[in-house]
């Protein structure tokens, strides 16, 4: 397929951003609120289980906790450039083919995906797409226990 | 993952399937408009008690696809133990990503965004074979598979003989 499109990735999740600096995902506040704040609607999006959707004002501190180290493990994990090497050639998150020189996100496992389809993922599941392999099941532990 | 992202993987799947059709079902769109809502014809699978019938089932993804998983409802009236009444079907891999606080499933048993409509229609077609009582979506269905089997089999056999008719 050979695709080289870029996309303008505007749901990015932009796992650098502080709360305050703009994000353009729109979120709809709780209608228990009392006041809608202005600046939750600028607010990144996380994830802290399943079916759990929150900005960050919305999290607990045990989530903020969870989501912190979750984005700091993350940033820990290695970005490369695609080689052209023919063991993997698309990234089975989008389905499209890497192209050369672009920039790959490396998993324990060595499995590789463009670095923001694996970032978005990671975010919802610290599990590698392709072998289930937890991403790094030592830290996982160490906060889940704390 | 952007929408259009999400629209061109999905279309990308829909042409790779008319291509190639997968033995056991066939898929196409509601509306050829939405790449977004599919709608399936699943054959019941050889050697069980849905041999013989035609369901139709509806999958509708979000904007987040392959990020998220899509949901799947039965449109043909199907009895199964993890079928809920009103079609849904709830099995684990179309369950939210992540683990959960109480280990109940495993995020490696929950959705992958490497599920596919063929992988999902291959876990759904074995689902029909080999129904899982854990976490039944159809209690009733669940109770009678287990504990009064001939009725449980008086029931598929009606859904089967009423999908043939709807079909014919
Ligand atoms: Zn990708
Ligand atoms: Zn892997």
């Amino acid at each position: 397929m050979g695709n080289c499109l870029k996309i303008n990735n505007s749901d990015d999740i932009s796992l650098l951003q502080g709360g305050e600096i703009s994000n353009t995902q729109d979120f709809a506040p709780d209608q228990n609120d009392p006041a809608p704040i202005y600046s939750e609607l600028l607010q990144p999006i996380f994830f802290p289980s399943p079916s759990v959707r929150r900005p960050v004002s919305h999290l607990t501190e045990e989530e903020q906790v969870k989501i912190a180290k979750r984005i700091g493990l993350i940033q820990h994990l290695p970005i490369g450039t695609y080689d052209g090497s023919k063991k993997s050639r698309e990234c089975v998150i989008c389905m499209i083919d890497f192209c050369v020189d672009e920039a790959v996100r490396y998993l324990p496992c060595m499995h590789i995906y463009h670095v923001h389809c694996i970032d978005d993922w990671l975010m919802r599941s610290l599990t590698c797409p392709s072998c289930m392999e937890p991403v790094d099941a030592a830290l996982l532990t160490s906060y889940e226990t704390t | 993952m952007s929408e259009l992202q999400s629209s061109l993987l999905l279309k990308k799947q829909l042409a790779e399937l008319n291509k190639n059709p997968v033995e056991g079902f066939s898929a196409g769109l509601i509306d050829e408009n939405d790449i977004f809502r599919w709608e399936v014809l699943i054959i019941g699978p050889p050697d069980t008690l849905y041999e013989g019938g035609f369901f139709k089932a509806h999958l509708y993804f979000p904007k987040e696809y392959p990020l998220r998983p899509p949901r799947m409802k039965f449109v043909t009236e199907i009895w199964h133990p993890n079928i809920e009444k009103n079609g849904d079907v709830c099995i684990s891999i179309l369950h939210e990503p992540g683990d959960d606080k109480w280990g109940y499933e495993k995020a490696s048993e929950r959705w992958l965004p490497v599920h596919t409509v063929e992988t999902i229609l291959i876990s759904v077609i074995s689902m029909l074979a080999d129904p899982n009582d854990e976490s039944p979506a159809n209690v009733d269905a669940a109770k009678e598979w287990r504990e009064s089997y001939p009725e449980f089999k008086r029931k598929v056999a009606r859904c089967v003989r009423k999908s043939q008719e709807e079909c014919s």
